[in-house]
């Protein structure tokens, strides 16, 4: 029967030996991270970005690399998903891109700041991680859903900023109306206006007003009126 | 009580019992927040309920750990204290490296990194003071006649737990180093370290309690422990899968991650086991309850639902979700809140002289805490993979997927609300014990037994 002492021999035995590996697969791993994050593009805008975002305990409600709470989004790949244009405009005022939403909070960052943190996640999303995270695997198949396939191609800046609340054909976010057959309630020079200035046409909308330029907004408003 | 000096344990148990109610409270803001009703955003963010939730824990739990060493190590070795007013020092600074990192976090001083949130200049502080309270146990064990394995087992835990807060204080600027070496802390304190403290811990109250010869339950502690950092070790490998490091921490954490349940199985078996064999009726039957409870729900907590998700084909899917909250929740129970809890129960009639042990009050304490917890959890684990299945693999919108849950969040506020009035029950009969008495200083500790008999 296995004595006091032969106990003690397998607890400390064990313990130096696993301690041993794990510092040599530690080595080991301390050489390779660097490849694996590419730290050559790790600039000085995303180390900035990086003491922002301890700084603001980012981590106390979001996860990235699957770490932090699980109060908010993942946001290893969030500039791959909302684009650093989205994201940017987002931080200024969260709770206006996302109204009667769960709230974040309207840190007092400045431009660069708002940008270092953009070029800190936007690193993040291009380490190797093994495949995290994956894409859906029971996603409806495309076809499945009603996907218009006649509509002629949105300006970029759908894609970037306007989808994060408006769906056409069925894809896109629902914190705002759909925007099928939008052509057929509003006239042009209705959504030039509600797109200008929302609060102006209808003071309290949850509608922020973003910052698109003329041409842009004119892009816009031509696409949507052939939304019938 | 052998010795007067033990007496100091109340002092770091009063404090755990005030720091657990508040842990309680900030996570109810963050459930009620969780339903949707997030009224106190402006004044307490989620960032920041969290970080205090977090950290309440770990150090109502450290200064529960401190209190049972300042019990336990004069007894094991056999005299009084190096220097008990150093140990009143040590108590004071921990109380106020403690109250300011709490009133900190409410303005947003904090490091940002999950679990180690107390700010750098703090962390020096923290560094002095469990300096402080390692000389006073170590010389204590080094003047001793005789020093037992139970003793050096938890030295041994808390030692190289201090030594383990090191590396997270090292400063990286790449995100995947800063979060390699955080898990050096936070894993092997909770899957490594901890568990010697807990293992000695549980070790003492069974000799106490079941008056088993200390030679056969010293010696399967040992084995335990072996196994412990047998798998532990390496199993730090399961959270490195998807954070940019090595794919061979895929296998290496996936193995050592899934032989990790043993070492918890082995301290339930080790529970029931030896109290089963119990050679005597101890009176104070309530906190056996603890001490087999937490072998039994460290296992389920800890192991049964760590293994739930620790593969990383399930990881993959679950990693960063509610589900990780899940194992938490009931994993940091059963292995540590319930030993904490369990020490308190055997030492406060020691202390105090008064054996309130009897009646309904603490047993009630003990069940219902207990159902809650098992409550929360279960809804935890219905938010978690409802979660998983409809935002990781349907794609669903984060916040739509979190509406879906909100209901289960429910769940987990009312089976919350059943754990806080068995809290409140355990408190309550704590402070009935009143102050510790140096008349309870040398009596029998089994005199007890003919009045409660």
């Amino acid at each position: 029967m296995l004595s006091k002492s032969q106990a003690r021999l397998f607890f400390v035995g064990g313990t130096i030996f696993f301690s041993v590996i794990f510092i040599a697969l530690t080595v080991d791993t301390v050489r390779q991270m660097p490849a694996l994050s590419n730290e050559d593009r790790m600039t000085e805008a995303v180390v900035r970005g990086k003491h922002l975002w301890d700084k603001s305990n980012c981590m106390g409600c979001h996860t990235i690399l699957g770490e932090g709470g699980y109060y908010a989004p993942e946001l290893t790949r969030v500039v791959e998903r909302r684009g650093k244009e989205w994201i940017a405009i987002f931080l200024k005022d969260p709770a206006a891109m996302f109204p009667g939403e769960r709230k974040m909070v309207k840190y007092p960052f400045d431009d660069a700041q708002r940008a270092d943190l953009i070029e800190f996640l936007a690193w993040i999303g291009e380490i190797d991680t093994q495949g995290f995270p994956p894409d859906p695997d029971l996603a409806l198949p495309v076809a499945a859903v009603a996907v218009r396939t006649d509509l002629a191609p949105p300006p970029p800046v759908f894609g970037t900023l306007c989808v994060a609340c408006h769906a056409v054909g069925g894809k896109g976010g629902a914190v705002g109306p759909a925007l099928d057959g939008v052509a057929r309630r509003k006239t042009p020079e209705e959504l030039d206006r509600w797109l200008a200035d929302p609060a102006a046409v209808k003071p309290g909308t949850a509608m922020p007003k973003l910052p698109l330029d003329e041409s842009t907004r004119a892009a816009l408003v031509a696409w949507l009126s052939t939304l019938q | 009580m052998k010795f007067q000096s033990q007496r100091i344990a109340y002092l770091f148990f009063a404090t755990s019992l005030l720091l657990l109610p508040l842990q309680l409270v900030f996570g109810f803001i963050m459930g009620i927040a969780h339903m949707g009703w997030d009224g106190l955003h402006e004044w307490i963010p989620f960032n920041a309920a969290r970080s205090t939730h977090l950290n309440l824990l770990v150090l109502w739990l450290l200064s529960g750990f401190m209190g049972a060493a300042y019990f336990i190590i004069p007894e094991e070795a056999d005299r009084e204290l190096w220097s008990p007013p150093l140990a009143i020092v040590q108590w004071a600074s921990l109380v106020v490296v403690a109250v300011t990192a709490l009133i900190g976090f409410q303005f947003g001083w904090w490091e940002g990194r999950k679990f180690l949130e107390i700010p750098r200049p703090l962390d020096y502080l923290v560094v002095a003071n469990i300096l402080l309270f390692l000389l006073n146990l170590v010389v204590t064990a080094w003047n001793a006649k005789r020093f037992t394995a139970t003793g050096s087992v938890l030295l041994l835990g808390l030692t190289s737990a201090a030594l383990l807060y090191l590396p997270g204080m090292i400063t990286f600027e790449n995100q995947v180093f800063d979060s390699y070496f955080r898990w050096w802390v936070v894993h092997l304190w909770v899957e490594g370290v901890w568990e010697l403290i807990m293992g000695a811990m549980l070790a003492y109250l069974l000799i106490k309690l079941t008056g088993l010869d200390r030679e056969v339950i010293e010696k399967w502690l040992y084995v335990i422990v072996g196994f412990t950092f047998l798998s532990g070790i390496l199993g730090t490998g399961h959270h490195y899968y998807y954070i940019g490091t090595p794919g061979y921490w895929l296998w290496i954490g996936g193995i050592f991650g899934a032989l990790e349940p043993l070492a918890f199985l082995g301290m339930a078996l080790y529970a029931l086991t030896m109290a089963r064999r119990a050679g005597r009726d101890h009176p104070n039957r309530i906190a056996l309850f603890w001490t087999v409870g937490c072998g039994v729900m460290s296992f389920v907590g800890a192991g049964f639902l760590g293994f739930a998700h620790t593969l990383p084909q399930v990881n993959l899917w679950t990693h960063g979700t509610i589900v990780t909250a899940m194992h938490g929740h009931m994993a940091f129970w059963g292995a540590y809140a319930m030993i904490v809890l369990g020490i308190i129960t055997y030492t406060m009639p020691l202390m105090t002289g008064r054996k309130l042990y009897g009646g309904w009050v603490p047993e009630l304490a003990f069940w219902t805490s207990n159902i809650g917890m098992i409550g929360m959890t279960g809804a935890f684990a219905v938010a978690g993979i409802t979660q998983v299945y409809l935002e990781r693999r349907m794609g669903m919108d984060f916040l739509q997927a979190q509406k879906a849950v909100q209901v289960h969040f429910g769940g987990v506020v009312l089976a919350a609300s059943l754990l806080t009035f068995g809290i409140a029950l355990f408190v309550w009969n704590f402070v009935q014990y009143g102050l510790p008495n140096v008349e309870a200083v040398g009596a029998d500790e089994i005199g007890g037994a003919a009045e409660t008999a």
